[in-house]
């Protein structure tokens, strides 16, 4: 019951995601197209993240001398 | 003259408080050559455009004997982020598709230049046809809609559908029964095929058929026209009248016999797409005022008196001022003291084309001078049309008599255009007769007051619901915002999902970012038609989240205003 709700939350956020994206307008191909552009872009960035955050951070405090 | 009528006080009479309660001095009028000016009720945000005229001295002299409430709330700056970003995303796709296209990856359904005419200057390219190629068509489905039964409060549609997304549609053969209806122009709703007006245009096509197969001039001209003519010009207040079968012709083919070149013509931004034509093909020169903008007007006919015409400086030969009653995609109503007030002081000549206002404003329906109540002798030129509020078609001019008898013979459309076909002459005298009460019954007033009371339940509701609805509180035209492409699409298709009959504009008609549905409140409208379209509206609106409005107001119509609130306000 509670997995319903939440596949109805989703349906309607994933509505309003393609309301405002102009993509209620396009084809399904269209869609497909722009959707995997985009999961890879921010897949790609969430990646680039993951990957070098803690270097990014040990550099921040090495720069305010917090830490050797 | 505006810092004279700035600084006069209320003229001594009785001053009818503004209904928010503001007190007449404070209202920013520091500037003086406003008679607009900014009023700023509490529950406002400064930015919006609401417009309060009180009757006082601060307004020009009390020209106004009922508050002037119009609001144009302003777009919401992530929405129209939103919709930039929705549109440059369809744009890409343009391009994508139309590379397709190009290169035959993909079947062009569109008009293309032949092979043989690939050197030449390209046809296609421009915006206009881009936009037609990849925007229009992707949400076609949502205009054109075949009906197969009278337009009334409800009406029937033909089902049909498209397999190959909106270039081709297919008719399923089923019958869409029962939409409500709330897209046509059926003010006073007369577009009906029972009743008395149906009756007696049955009655008159037996007796005189249905062409008439001449213009006015040659042998058109039926005792049926006549008539028709006479009680035109008595409902309208002046003193001849003249009609003309299309109501756009009206305006397009007469204004070119009023002036000519040497003449000025003075256009309201928002002036419909047959004023326009008409102000070109006349030849003069045109100059456009902000919509509805009177220290727009003033400075415009104040620069044309003082510098004449542009390189000789001769004073124009005519300057006429065209405007409209109510503005079909604003829903905001002419402010019409005031233009016969600067009509008279500078002495320019006024056309009022009161296509959407006549019968649906007034207390008596005759229109936005009744609205008001103005002697109808100050417009010089009164234009309308039949098609809206009488369920004829067609359009009228109204005026002195010297100034039909040279529209007579000088305008193209009484000199070439066939005469208006008798059943429709009926309709018009019936539905005249109806409004004035000279059929013996009542039935025209009531028609004309459930109209307002249904335009001010539903402009209400909407507004408490949060929707960003334009217009004059008065207007039976409620143009509500969506503003993002896909939206204007969806919301079409969702309501006919529901069974209501909704008109979705975008562009070219609007602005681009404001896309709007406009909705047209008729007097066959019942209250559970409108509590049942409203609740529709309400779920939809939710569906697709266009609840835009950033002030929620309280559903309250008779709160006592506590006046000492803005004693505390710091302007």
């Amino acid at each position: 019951m509670a997995f319903e709700d939440v596949w109805k939350k989703i349906s309607w956020l994933y509505y309003q995601y393609i309301l405002v994206t102009a993509l209620y307008m396009l084809e399904p191909w269209e869609r497909a197209i722009f959707n995997s552009i985009l999961v890879s872009v921010a897949g790609m960035a969430v990646y680039t993240g993951y990957v070098f955050m803690p270097q990014h951070i040990m550099a921040i405090l090495h720069y305010f001398e917090m830490v050797q | 003259m505006t810092e004279s009528s700035a600084n006069k006080p209320a003229n001594g009479e009785v001053c009818h408080r503004a209904k928010n309660g503001v007190k007449p001095g404070r209202n920013g009028f520091v500037k003086n050559h406003h008679h607009n000016h900014h009023q700023q009720p509490m529950y406002c945000y400064p930015e919006d455009k609401v417009q309060h005229t009180a009757c006082n001295g601060s307004s020009g002299l009390g020209l106004y004997s009922r508050p002037f409430i119009e609001s144009f709330e302003e777009t919401p700056m992530l929405v129209a982020v939103l919709t930039y970003m929705g549109y440059g995303i369809l744009t890409i796709f343009g391009y994508l598709r139309d590379f397709l296209r190009d290169w035959k990856i993909e079947r062009c359904h569109i008009a293309r230049e032949r092979e043989e005419q690939k050197d030449f200057v390209p046809l296609y390219q421009d915006f206009e046809n881009f936009y037609t190629r990849n925007l229009y068509m992707r949400i076609r489905d949502s205009w054109n809609r075949p009906i197969c039964s009278v337009p009334g409060a409800k009406v029937d549609l033909v089902e049909r559908v498209s397999h190959d997304y909106n270039w081709t549609f297919d008719y399923t053969g089923r019958v869409v029964e029962g939409v409500i209806n709330m897209g046509s122009y059926n003010y006073l709703g007369f577009a009906e095929n029972t009743g008395y007006c149906a009756d007696a245009s049955a009655e008159v096509t037996m007796k005189y058929g249905v062409g008439v197969a001449s213009t006015r001039q040659e042998m058109g001209n039926l005792d049926r026209h006549e008539e028709m003519e006479e009680l035109v010009a008595k409902f309208l207040g002046v003193e001849s009248a003249m009609a003309f079968g299309m109501g756009f012709a009206t305006n397009s083919m007469n204004i070119p016999a009023l002036t000519g070149k040497g003449c000025l013509i003075l256009s309201d931004e928002l002036n419909h797409a047959s004023l326009v034509l008409g102000a070109r093909l006349s030849g003069s020169t045109i100059r456009v005022f902000k919509h509805n903008n009177m220290q727009s007007l003033e400075k415009m006919l104040r620069d044309a008196i003082v510098h004449g015409q542009p390189r000789t400086h001769r004073p124009w030969k005519k300057i006429l001022i065209l405007v409209e009653g109510i503005y079909s995609m604003e829903g905001s109503i002419v402010r019409l003291p005031e233009v016969i007030a600067l009509k008279k002081r500078y002495r320019a000549y006024l056309y009022l084309d009161e296509a959407h206002s006549i019968g649906a404003l007034g207390p008596g329906g005759r229109g936005v001078v009744d609205y008001f109540g103005l002697d109808p002798r100050d417009v010089d030129v009164m234009m309308g049309t039949f098609t809206k509020s009488f369920g004829a078609a067609g359009g009228y001019i109204g005026g002195r008599r010297e100034l039909m008898e040279y529209l007579r013979s000088h305008s193209h459309s009484a000199v070439y255009a066939a005469s208006m076909s008798p059943p429709v002459v009926e309709q018009i005298i019936a539905s005249m007769k109806c409004i004035m009460g000279e059929d013996g019954t009542t039935l025209g007033l009531d028609r004309v007051q459930q109209l307002a009371e249904n335009t001010l339940y539903f402009r209400r509701r909407m507004t408490e619901m949060g929707f960003i609805i334009y217009g004059n509180n008065d207007s039976p035209v409620v143009p509500m915002m969506l503003y993002m492409p896909a939206k204007i699409g969806a919301f079409g298709r969702e309501m006919l999902k529901r069974n209501i009959g909704v008109v979705v504009v975008g562009f070219p008609a609007t602005p681009i970012i404001e896309s709007r549905a406009r909705f047209c409140i008729s007097a066959a409208h019942t209250k559970d038609m409108l509590d049942t379209a409203l609740s529709v509206i309400s779920e939809v609106g939710d569906l697709l989240q266009v609840k835009y409005s950033r002030h929620r107001r309280l559903p309250s119509m008779d709160r006592v205003v506590d006046h000492s609130i803005y004693d505390q306000i710091q302007d």
